[in-house]
């Protein structure tokens, strides 16, 4: 089965005033067509760093990283701006719509920019909103006017409007209520079961339940499922000892 | 990016903001309403001045002559026969007497004229017609008045007199014709009556002898009028012997032109103040809206990141900044159009007062020139396209994903 994206020791060092910080520690990591996969991590472990290499938003410092067997490090600033339009979908956490455009055009954006014939565009969206459940007498209300849930829908849609490669979702369910994270989530599985590729990104363990595969990253490296139980339970086994330590200072 | 979705998000994004947008685009308003306002008003007057008449006013030459004996008729058919440089000549005799009605009666200042005088002239009519040669050749007892003289002797500027008579002295006159104005040669007053009558009738009942007080000449097309008004006065001291040291004072002609000319530096000089005010006006407005685009970048930091993130490339962002830019500047130019023709035409009165004097009845309508809309719509959009090159493209540059992450 052919990877959708193929990633081969990926580094990504900032450089600041304030020194280096070595986000991601050569990542390797492929994803088949129609896999779900989730990539848990905590706060500053590198997840956002890798989301954006993966979404075509950042370039690693060294690595390869292969979108579809393209090799994304090659572009340009234009020819990333053409990918995403055409081969990637994104969900935020914060949900990223345009508060004063309508769901249609809200949806419609990644099509706007891949000059999609106005006709087309509309098909195009009234089909990915209706794959999202989204009741029809919302399509023309202002973003702005939907409830957290609705919104995030919309923002599904818009990622699946250009029939995306690859789904990347950044903490989906973040701003969500438990019942609304579910309906977002089943409407991934869903997805998945279409066919499409989600790589999803959360520190929330019940959600990488939803997912065919998870991966963790620390310190700026991804850990399988057996090295992150180890290092969990290495830590906390250390950690009662640094408690009581502490606790008789 | 398609143009008319280009379109679309600028709209959009103007009409977000649209108070701050009407406050921005003022100096532009200001500036842009300053120039029509001036252009038009000054392409009025030099319309008023030099197309009022029938022949063109730039090739119009008076010439008054000085010398022991008055001129007659015969002398100006014989100038016009002389000198080339004429396409036509006429004359005219002035003279005054009472005009009555039988009710109401006036101070009449009259002008006796040939019927040509109408036609080279380009008198207006508002009624009837002007004299025959008939009229002319058998001295009738016709008068033509002008709409003004109407009002003083009947109170009503539109009454329809024409077949009426008045009393012109001691002789009763036929109205044949009413004039729109009398093309401010004529003195006015409360109970002044400008009136023209055929020129032998004038000679016969009211200056008693058929002198000429006034020659008008019209040049040919095309003519350079300083060299026609040389060439006259030359041919007027060889032929009525007027030594050099006298010709300064024996002899005046004058050309329109000249005063055309003198009006135009006049207002050049004029336009010339009012369109570094205007340049200012804009610099201003310029920069008022750079300021509101970098304002509204800085605001719309993460929407700019999320259109990136979903295929915007650089040079979508930095149009649809630009676009917002020139679309800001263009309505404040229409704005400034709009208000610069509405405010011209408030000012006719005052502005022909001031360039004409007093009492003129010169008629200025401000010129609506699309050369002139034009140039101010480049203008704006030279502007737009300026003042918004920096904050486009500082939106175009920024990082797609400090962008998104920008609180």
């Amino acid at each position: 089965m052919g990877y959708v994206l193929d990633v081969s020791g990926v580094h990504r060092i900032y450089e600041s005033a304030a020194g280096y910080t070595h986000a991601l520690r050569g990542v390797s990591l492929t994803v088949s067509r129609g896999e779900f996969l989730c990539v848990m991590g905590p706060s500053g472990s590198g997840k956002s760093t890798l989301m954006n290499i993966l979404g075509c938003l950042d370039r690693p410092t060294s690595g390869t990283y292969r979108l579809e067997g393209i090799d994304v490090s090659e572009l340009d600033d234009d020819e990333l701006a053409e990918l995403r339009a055409l081969r990637l979908g994104f969900v935020f956490q914060s949900f990223n719509l345009l508060p004063r455009a309508t769901v249609m055009r809200n949806v419609q954006l990644p099509l706007i920019y891949s000059n999609v014939a106005p006709s087309e565009r509309v098909e195009r969206a009234l089909r990915a909103l209706r794959s999202v459940s989204l009741p029809a007498e919302y399509y023309d209300h202002r973003s702005n006017e939907l409830s957290g849930g609705q919104m995030q829908r919309v923002a599904i849609a818009r990622a699946l409007v250009n029939d995306p490669a690859l789904i990347l979702a950044d903490e989906p369910t973040g701003n969500l209520d438990s019942a609304t994270s579910e309906m977002v989530l089943k409407t991934f599985g869903r997805l998945r079961d279409e066919g499409k590729t989600i790589v999803l990104i959360t520190h929330d363990p019940e959600v990488s339940q939803w997912a065919d595969r998870t991966v963790h990253i620390r310190d700026g490296k991804l850990l399988t499922d057996e090295e992150e139980r180890e290092l969990v339970q290495s830590m906390s086994a250390a950690r009662p000892g640094l408690g009581a330590g502490r606790g008789h200072t | 990016m398609r143009v008319r979705d280009l379109m679309q998000e600028t709209w959009s994004a103007l009409d977000a903001n649209r108070g701050r947008s009407a406050l921005t685009v003022l100096g532009i308003v200001i500036g842009i309403s300053a120039v029509i306002a001036m252009t038009s008003l000054i392409g009025g007057i030099n319309k008023a001045l030099v197309g009022e008449l029938g022949l063109s006013q730039a090739q119009l030459v008076y010439i008054n002559l000085f010398v022991d004996r008055d001129l007659t008729y015969d002398d100006v058919d014989k100038m016009a026969r002389d000198l080339t440089d004429y396409q036509m000549m006429v004359a005219s005799s002035y003279g005054s007497a009472e005009v009555s009605t039988g009710k109401k009666k006036g101070s009449g200042n009259l002008t006796g004229v040939k019927p040509a005088y109408f036609t080279a002239t380009g008198a207006k009519f508002v009624d009837g017609r002007a004299f025959t040669e008939g009229e002319e050749h058998s001295g009738a007892m016709a008068i033509i008045l002008d709409k003004e003289g109407v009002r003083t002797l009947f109170g009503d500027a539109d009454a329809k007199v024409v077949g009426q008579t008045v009393r012109v002295g001691n002789d009763e006159c036929t109205i044949v014709g009413v004039v729109e104005g009398s093309g401010g040669s004529y003195m006015s007053g409360e109970d002044t009556v400008n009136a023209y009558m055929p020129f032998s009738t004038m000679a016969t009942r009211v200056v008693g002898n058929r002198s000429v007080s006034q020659i008008m000449g019209f040049a040919q097309e095309g003519s350079n009028m300083e060299q026609v008004v040389d060439r006259t006065k030359d041919y007027l001291a060889l032929t009525y012997n007027i030594p050099e040291s006298e010709r300064e004072d024996s002899i005046y002609v004058y050309s329109m032109q000249s005063m055309i000319d003198s009006v135009n530096a006049t207002m050049g000089a004029f336009s010339l103040l009012m369109t570094a005010v205007a340049g200012i006006s804009l610099l201003v407005g310029g920069i008022g809206i750079m300021n509101m685009m970098l304002t509204n970048v800085t605001e719309r930091i993460r929407e700019i990141g999320l259109r990136k993130a979903l295929g915007a490339r650089r040079s979508d962002i930095t149009r649809q900044f630009m676009l917002e830019s020139i679309c800001l500047c263009l309505s404040g130019g229409l704005i400034g159009v709009a208000l610069g023709y509405g405010a011209s035409f408030g000012l006719t009165g005052l502005v022909a007062a001031a360039f004409m004097g007093e009492g003129s009845s010169m008629q200025v309508t401000p010129l609506i020139d699309v050369g002139t809309v034009l140039f101010a719509t480049i203008i704006c959009i030279v502007t737009g396209v300026v003042f918004g090159w920096y904050p486009a493209r500082r939106a175009a540059k920024l990082d797609p994903v400090e962008s998104l992450h920008y609180q």
